[in-house]
């Protein structure tokens, strides 16, 4: 096991590393220019000369991919050429929102979904399962930001139940927190409850077939005892690599969602600077996400000795 | 132990109300909601006028600094932080002194070195700033209150370039810094303070009001007299999507969209609490910019023909749709500056003239060179108008297309001056704040200095002879004779096409009033919440 870890970790650096190299040159080889965007619209070209001097982008390609490369081992990932800030800091003041989305969407989707897929199998085509079907389509196909515009005028600008946007840090209070967030939740992971709750179901309807649960269930065990006990444990690993999928994933959707909620987050972040091309940003929050990437795939492999033991690695 | 439910519940309450304690701290704390205006004024992403010609860093540096000069509402400089000033005889050497009372936020007075270094970094970058800089012999502190400048030769619109796009004056520590290093510490002496501790970059910024800051006795007109500051405090919240703003703004969770979207104006129309205002009333002049250096527009046929297809009303339909927000423009220096002209506006006719425009192409030789129109696709208005360009250019038998490309890319390129087979362009759209038009020394896009100068390169000698006698002369009557003959020169040989004047309203809560009308500029003292 402890082999097995040591090789993901060593296989996460290489993939960082060849994402740093594509992101880097991507970037450069993209149309832009920040001296530009800071230097505003109706700047004139010494204008823009001047800063494109002072931020070392006269230098070549490769003498700028070095000295970011050394610096990043060294801890230092940057300063954000537009905010004039330590990229680090700018983006540590972003990762408590986009977390805490993140977190609630999956605890929401993973309550809902599996509960949802477990009683739609149980019922095979009755009404929860019809239910499911039609959810799951609309789920799939109605754009968050769709749903997040819909939400916003139902339960923010016609009751003022909820704010419309915004993010309330957690320091200060549970309550505002929580409230702030319940929209964008609900938003982001109504796509994720159906696509978990599809693949529960699909995953304890064969469960339910094997000849075991026939036993089971001639030895006189309970509803609730077949379904939790027996099948969901059995259903388990494909559930639980979805649910993995589903957290990497998220990274992306959260974006879109940051954008509507207007909640100053990680993704919100990232597409204002692409927009300034403000470079340090984006290859570090790339750099990042990659890694966490890597290693939500490696928590799940690790997770399904948990589930299965069966499984060695 | 017995761990009981009610132990349970009291530990509960009392863990919720320990979580709820630095919020219920910082409502003892913090304005309330009646003394505290929220605003959405666009990214405010570089803090330094200097480094940059955003207009939303210059409402940022508006708010937290303050100004020698100050332009009113009929754009004349007024004295801001300056109390009485002379000018020698020779009209060569200029006094300034301070007035009473000035400081920074940190605490230490205000002082003559402070605006001189402040004047020195802004004259190494702004055009004005350069024009002051070639002409000063000495720019010195007499003593703390009091500093000169002394020039070569007499320069008519000194006060002018003070007041209406002048320095900010920052600590002089701050402004010895270089022009291309950004100042950030946004230590400054104006009408508000910014709250570091709850700058939040790419999400909000947070103004107080400086309870030391001495105003002007003078009643508030334009960016001069009193900076009364009568709310506690202002927050700049950054929200990106507009259709999010403006559902903040009619929940109420904010008082101000500097820039609502156009297809949006009948919903704030419709809604009892919210107003559309007009503050910007001579609004921004939309243009297309020629690349005169390569064909097919390196000929001036080809560039009067393009003043003779644009249909004006036709492209601020498309971009701005209700016409009640725009309407054409055929003089250089806009429609309502001291030096608007009739001179040599001949070409203009409603509905556009494609049959001359065709004849002036072939008069020029055009022979199906490429024409390359940089579109930006996220400015929706151009994007709009540039579909109605090369739509009426290839209605004519032009090869023109459109190279899309978000802002950011549109300006990499537009730096290129080789042909568009190596990357190059013919045409893109920008506007201009029509107020800054009313000034040539100012405006950078109305220069004709060839290479040196903006994009699209013109050169003629003759009218930068002109622009340069502009600084000189002191009277009105002598600027505007010689607007005219400077606008002569501009339609004949054409640099640029104007496309439409345009304004684009705020809007507000009902609540939120005395906002100041000014072009481009939303300074936000003076204005008060019910």
């Amino acid at each position: 096991m402890a082999a097995y870890i040591l090789r993901r970790m060593v296989s996460t650096i290489a993939v960082m590393a060849m994402v740093g190299v594509f992101v880097f040159l991507l970037l450069r080889l993209a149309p832009g220019d920040p001296a530009a965007m800071i230097a505003g619209r109706l700047a004139t070209a010494e204008m823009i000369a001047g800063i494109r001097e002072k931020m070392g982008l006269n230098d070549p390609v490769p003498v700028q991919f070095i000295r970011w490369v050394r610096d990043m081992l060294g801890g230092d990932f940057g300063t954000s050429i537009f905010a004039g800030r330590p990229v680090l800091e700018l983006i540590s003041q972003r990762l408590e929102p986009t977390l805490s989305l993140s977190i609630l969407t999956m605890i929401l989707s993973v309550m809902v979904g599996v509960s949802f897929g477990i009683l739609a199998s149980w019922r095979t085509g009755g009404l929860v399962d019809r239910f499911l079907a039609a959810f799951s389509a609309l789920g799939y196909s109605v754009p968050v930001f769709v749903i997040g515009y819909f939400l916003i005028y139902f339960f923010a600008i016609r009751p003022h139940w909820l704010p419309v946007q915004g993010y309330a840090p957690i320091d200060g209070g549970l309550g505002p927190w929580f409230v702030h967030l319940i929209l964008p939740t609900v938003a982001l992971g109504i796509g994720y409850i159906a696509f978990i709750a599809r693949v529960t179901r699909a995953s304890m309807l064969e469960v339910l077939s094997e000849d075991y649960m026939r036993t089971a269930a001639a030895k006189g065990a309970s509803s609730y005892a077949i379904l939790f006990h027996h099948a969901l444990r059995n259903a388990g690993v494909p559930i639980l690599t979805v649910i993995g999928i589903s957290f990497a994933y998220l990274i992306g959707g959260v974006v879109l969602t940051e954008t509507v909620f207007n909640i100053p987050g990680i993704g919100r972040l990232v597409v204002d600077a692409i927009n300034n091309r403000d470079y340090p940003i984006i290859q570090s929050v790339l750099i990042l996400t990659s890694g966490l990437y890597v290693l939500i795939n490696l928590t799940v492999d690790l997770a399904y000795t948990l589930i299965d033991p069966r499984i060695r690695y | 132990m017995i761990i009981t439910r009610r132990e349970i519940i009291k530990a509960g309450l009392a863990a919720g109300t320990a979580m709820s304690i630095p919020s219920v701290l910082r409502a003892q704390t913090a304005p309330t909601a009646a003394r505290t205006v929220r605003m959405v004024m666009g990214d405010l992403s570089v803090f330094d006028p200097v480094v940059t010609t955003a207009s939303v860093t210059f409402n940022h540096c508006l708010a937290i600094y303050d100004t020698l000069f100050g332009a009113d509402s009929k754009f004349m400089p007024q004295p801001q932080m300056v109390s009485k000033w002379n000018v020698s005889d020779d009209k060569k050497t200029y006094t300034f002194e301070l007035r009473d009372g000035l400081g920074w936020h940190d605490g230490s007075p205000v002082t003559a070195a402070d605006c001189v270094a402040s004047i020195r970094r802004w004259g190494q970058v702004a055009p004005g700033g350069q024009l002051l800089m070639a002409r000063a012999r000495d720019i010195s502190k007499k003593d703390d209150k009091t500093f000169t400048i002394a020039l070569q030769e007499p320069l008519g619109i000194l006060l002018d370039l003070l007041g209406f796009q002048g320095p900010f004056i920052m600590r002089e520590k701050d402004a010895n810094l270089s022009p291309t290093e950004q100042v950030t510490a946004n230590i400054g002496s104006g009408p508000f303070k910014f709250n570091q501790a709850l700058a939040k970059p790419g999400a909000s910024f947070t103004y107080d009001r400086s309870d030391k800051y001495v105003p002007r006795n003078e009643p508030a007109d334009g960016l001069a007299g009193g900076k009364v500051a009568k709310v506690d405090r202002v927050i700049w919240e950054n929200i990106g999507n507009q259709q999010t703003a403006l559902a903040a703004l009619q929940a109420g969770e904010i008082d101000f969209v500097g820039t609502p979207p156009v297809d949006l104006f009948p919903v704030i129309e419709s809604d009892p609490h919210l107003e559309l205002q007009v503050l910007d009333k001579t609004g921004q002049d939309m243009f297309l910019r020629i690349n005169c250096l390569q064909k097919p527009f390196d000929n001036v046929k080809a560039r009067q023909a393009l003043l003779h297809l644009v249909d004006q009303e036709a492209i601020m339909r498309a971009a701005f749709g209700d016409p009640k927000y725009f309407r054409s423009v055929t003089s250089m220096f806009g429609n309502e500056t001291p030096a608007s002209n009739d001179e040599n506006t001949g070409w203009h006719k409603t509905g556009g003239d494609p049959g001359t425009a065709r004849q002036l192409f072939k008069e020029a030789g055009y022979a199906g060179e490429k024409v390359v129109i940089l579109d930006p696709t996220d400015w929706r208005e151009a994007d709009n108008a540039s579909q109605i360009l090369v739509a009426a250019l290839q209605k004519i038998g032009i090869n023109a297309e459109l190279a899309p490309s978000d802002w950011g890319g549109l300006v990499a390129r537009r730096a290129n001056k080789g042909p568009v087979e190596d990357g190059g362009w013919s045409l893109f759209m920008s506007s201009e704040a029509e107020w800054i038009r009313g000034n040539v020394v100012t405006a950078v896009t109305l220069s004709m200095n060839g290479e040196k100068g903006w994009f699209g390169w013109p050169q003629n000698d003759e009218y930068e002879t002109l622009r340069v006698k502009w600084a000189d002369v002191e009277t009105l009557e002598e600027r505007k004779a010689l607007a005219r003959k400077m606008q002569r020169i501009w339609w004949d040989y054409v640099p640029e096409v104007l496309l439409g004047q345009y304004v684009t309203p705020i809007a507000r809560r009902q609540t939120l009033t005395d906002l100041i009308s000014m072009p481009e500029l939303i300074p936000i003292w003076n204005m008060q919440k019910a």
